[in-house]
């Protein structure tokens, strides 16, 4: 490389790191003068958008430009609630601000196309629903599971089998948010979701969703079926513990010969889940086994141990109180440090 | 120069090689540099929208799982209490505040004692980390959030370790005592966690230097340049590592460094790895290797990420003796790291982190600063004797200035484009005349400091030495 080239490629570097820097000088002095100006804009288009706006307002609203419109209903769409937001609603819908969000649903950045689609979620008509659910098909997963959670939050969901397949669910879709959407899905359309967790070709993962979306229902039809999943379901299934919690939360007595199986289990994990679900249900029964894990070898399962057996009442502290005379010096820790920490005496 | 006489061919060897050595550490900065900047493009492009915190709570409230915040504190009587405050004012479903005093000399945990009414406690907790004992825990119920736990000095990752013991939230967060989260930024950080429940391992945030900016009770309302000279390069260093860098490792799952002062961690997996290793100044960045080494040698599929939005501010040093010795200790620590898992470098078994993460380690930090200084010492003796032209060396060190100052450039586009958290337009142009400054004399100083790093890691100095906190300026 001659001496010239070298010089070339410094001044080339320094022409390029001015130009770039006055550019974005230049493009803020323009769009800080331009912010002020939507900021005005915005001022008078606000008390437009919040009531019944005549023909004459719809037109400024118009001509104020999709942009300025678009970014202002996005922006204040979660602040309004009730009549006003009903309101708020169908003036964007009559200025057209809901064919600026599915355009942008259809054609913008990824993170254009998924706060359309969140924000389109709150309109409730037919081409919306249309764009929302062309968007199921989106290239990028994050605008697939935004745009469904858009629809189920607004009751337009397709039937979450068809969900399951388009998304992924399960395969490629592991979020924690499945369960967000099979919750909003279940609150119409419950039978739907546990159809899920009969399914046979539907994912592990996807019935434990299903089940913790239907855990708070209070309907313990489920219980049984819960319990031959989790009787049915290997040490390491990482669905195991979630069908525990479930088996937790509705706090049927039924549950007992899975859980008092996979208290004696062989990962750490699931003994911790399942003596958790002892304690919330009280499973008195279970007792002796929740004193033996007090001398458990991992710490998670002891504390979960000793409180599951505060829960119990007084047989369950009977217990602490004995394992912390007469435990070995881990369990004897355990019980004395949990009935301190409840303020039990021992 | 130096007429009539002739170097032996030995001598004109070396200085060729010196010169060679030099330009090629120097090239293979450069091409990391220029494929990071590129990932950090593609990182920041393809990151989630950036929604409102009241979108963030309806979506991610219900399922974001229970959090630990872990802030060491060592001698931070003046600061603890509106940095306590700022922690429980975090916008997060649930979480729990534990401040560890790690044995401070000064009236600490008084003042927690004092102004938050926290009485000693029983707690039952885990031991699976070594720390130095507890002297006892500290809670409130009527501050059912916070958690002190006093226990006898053994330095940070000592504390963190105590932390991780004591917390029964599924993940942490390592913070220092002195920094002020953004109240949104826990839920931000946790997204990847949500997303990703199975494979996400630790996610760092981003660190940003609030000297010069406006704090009024624990928030930073208003972001402005400081005037100190110092406070203002270590601005553009903290967006060159954060905007480029992590977020450019990250997109290519080869990350190294989740910093100490803000990142959230999985706590069961800290636990399996044995925690914070203590015979290391540079605990942050060990325990993120040991998690990848942990992983793959488990071949337990995972992520560790870096995500810019969520924010946490810290103070920067604003006097060179300060500065020095943190980056003395940086770069000490950095070179135990490298050295205790020295194995992974280049090792197939490790994958992108022991190719690029590793790489990028020793080019950078371990070569570059060695090279760079040699450079500055050897060249222009071997200049002096007449064995390398005045021409080349002023073009090269051109060269090395102009790329400097064009990454630096670059990066504030990316800070302009998708963050724009400098409010004016004359910002831009200070950070960019800072960025040509810096390389006149703070470079060399820096990579001096990075020398001294070395020098007393081959001394096998150990410890922290002297920090002085000046603490935020508040409105």
């Amino acid at each position: 490389m001659s001496l010239i080239d070298l010089w070339t490629i410094s001044l080339l570097l320094s022409a390029l790191a001015l130009l770039i820097i006055t550019g974005l000088i230049v493009a803020r002095v323009i769009t800080g003068r331009r912010q002020r100006e939507v900021q005005a804009q915005r001022g008078k288009l606000l008390p437009l958008l919040l009531g019944s706006a005549s023909d004459e307002e719809l037109a400024e609203l118009r001509r104020s430009g999709p942009d300025i419109l678009g970014s202002l209903v996005t922006e204040l769409i979660e602040l309004v609630r009730g009549d006003e937001r009903a309101q708020f609603v169908a003036t964007a819908t009559r200025a057209g601000v809901t064919c600026t969000l599915r355009r942008q649903l259809a054609s913008g950045s990824t993170q254009a196309r998924a706060v359309a689609a969140e924000v389109l979620g709150n309109f409730p008509d037919e081409l919306c629903t249309a764009a929302l659910e062309e968007a199921l098909d989106d290239r990028d997963s994050r605008v697939r599971l935004t745009s469904a959670l858009a629809l189920a939050s607004s009751d337009r969901s397709p039937p979450p089998q068809l969900l399951v397949q388009r998304l992924g669910l399960g395969i490629h879709e592991h979020s924690l948010l499945t369960v967000t959407l099979l919750s909003e899905i279940s609150r119409q359309r419950p039978d739907e979701v546990r159809a899920l967790i009969d399914g046979d070709d539907v994912p592990a993962a996807v019935k434990a969703a299903a089940i913790e979306a239907l855990s708070s229902s209070g309907d313990y039809s489920l219980v049984g079926v819960i319990c031959r999943l989790t009787l049915a379901a290997g040490d390491l299934s990482p669905e195991l513990p979630r069908y525990l919690r479930a088996l937790g939360a509705f706090q049927h007595p039924a549950a007992l010969p899975a859980i008092r199986l996979h208290l004696a289990s062989s990962t750490w994990w699931v003994r911790a889940a399942a003596a958790e679900a002892a304690g919330r249900i009280g499973l008195a029964e279970a007792n002796l086994e929740l004193s033996q894990l007090l001398d458990d070898n991992d710490w998670w399962v002891r504390f979960r141990a000793g409180e599951a057996l505060t829960r119990l009442g007084e047989p369950g502290r009977t217990l602490l109180a004995e394992a912390s005379r007469c435990g070995t010096e881990r369990a004897r820790d355990a019980a004395r440090l949990t009935l301190a920490e409840q303020a039990l005496t021992a | 120069m130096t007429q009539g006489f002739e170097w032996q061919p030995w001598a004109v060897t070396l200085a060729t090689a010196t010169a060679w050595i030099v330009i090629a550490t120097g090239l293979l900065q450069i091409a990391f540099y220029l494929v990071q900047l590129v990932y950090a493009a593609i990182g920041l492009a393809k990151r989630p929208p950036v929604v409102r915190s009241a979108v963030l709570w309806r979506r991610y409230a219900d399922q974001a799982p229970p959090i630990a915040v872990l802030a060491p504190a060592f001698n931070e009587e003046v600061t603890i209490v509106e940095s306590v405050n700022s922690l429980l004012a975090l916008h997060y479903p649930e979480f729990e505040v534990i401040v560890i005093n790690d044995g401070s000399k000064d009236g600490t945990l008084q003042r927690l004692i004092d102004h938050f009414g926290v009485t000693r406690v029983d707690r039952f907790h885990e031991l699976s980390v070594a720390h130095q004992p507890i002297r006892g825990i500290y809670a409130n119920p009527r501050l059912p959030r916070l958690l002190v736990v006093d226990k006898e000095n053994g330095g940070k990752s000592d504390a963190l370790n105590a932390g991780i013991n004591v917390a029964r939230a599924p993940l942490f967060c390592s913070i220092d005592a002195d920094s002020l989260l953004e109240s949104d930024a826990l839920l931000r950080t946790v997204r990847p966690f949500v997303d990703e429940p199975d494979k996400m391992v630790a996610v760092g945030g981003t660190i940003r230097l609030a000297n010069g900016s406006r704090i009024a009770s624990g928030r930073v309302e208003d972001v402005r340049l400081p005037r100190n000279f110092l406070a203002l390069v270590q601005i553009v260093e903290y967006l060159r590592a954060f905007l480029m860098a992590r977020l450019a490792l990250s997109r290519m799952q080869a990350l190294t460094v989740i910093s100490g002062a803000f990142g959230l961690f999985r706590r069961r997996l800290a636990l399996e790895v044995g925690g914070y290793s203590h015979n290391t100044v540079g605990e942050d960045m060990e325990l993120v290797i040991k998690l990848h080494r942990y992983m793959r040698d488990n071949k337990r599929p995972y992520r560790i990420e870096f995500i810019p939005d969520p924010v946490c501010w810290t103070e920067a040093p604003e006097d060179l003796a300060v500065l020095g010795r943190q980056r003395a200790r940086w770069q000490r620590g950095t070179l135990e790291t490298f050295s205790k898992h020295k194995d992974m470098l280049f090792n197939p078994r490790y994958g992108r982190i022991g190719f690029i993460g590793f790489g990028q380690v020793l080019v950078v930090d371990v070569l570059g600063p060695l090279v760079e200084v040699a450079g500055y010492v050897l060249v222009p003796l071997l200049w002096a004797i007449g064995l390398l032209s005045i021409e080349y060396l002023l073009a090269f060190l051109a060269i090395t200035f102009t790329f400097g100052v064009f990454i630096s450039v670059a990066t504030l586009i990316l800070e302009e484009v998708e963050l724009r958290r400098f409010p004016h337009a004359r910002d831009l142009a200070i950070l960019t005349l800072v960025s040509v400054a810096e390389n006149f004399g703070y470079r060399q100083l820096s990579n001096f400091w990075r020398l001294r790093g070395l020098w007393q890691y081959l001394r096998k100095q150990k410890g922290w030495g002297q920090m002085t906190r000046k603490g935020f300026q508040t409105a």
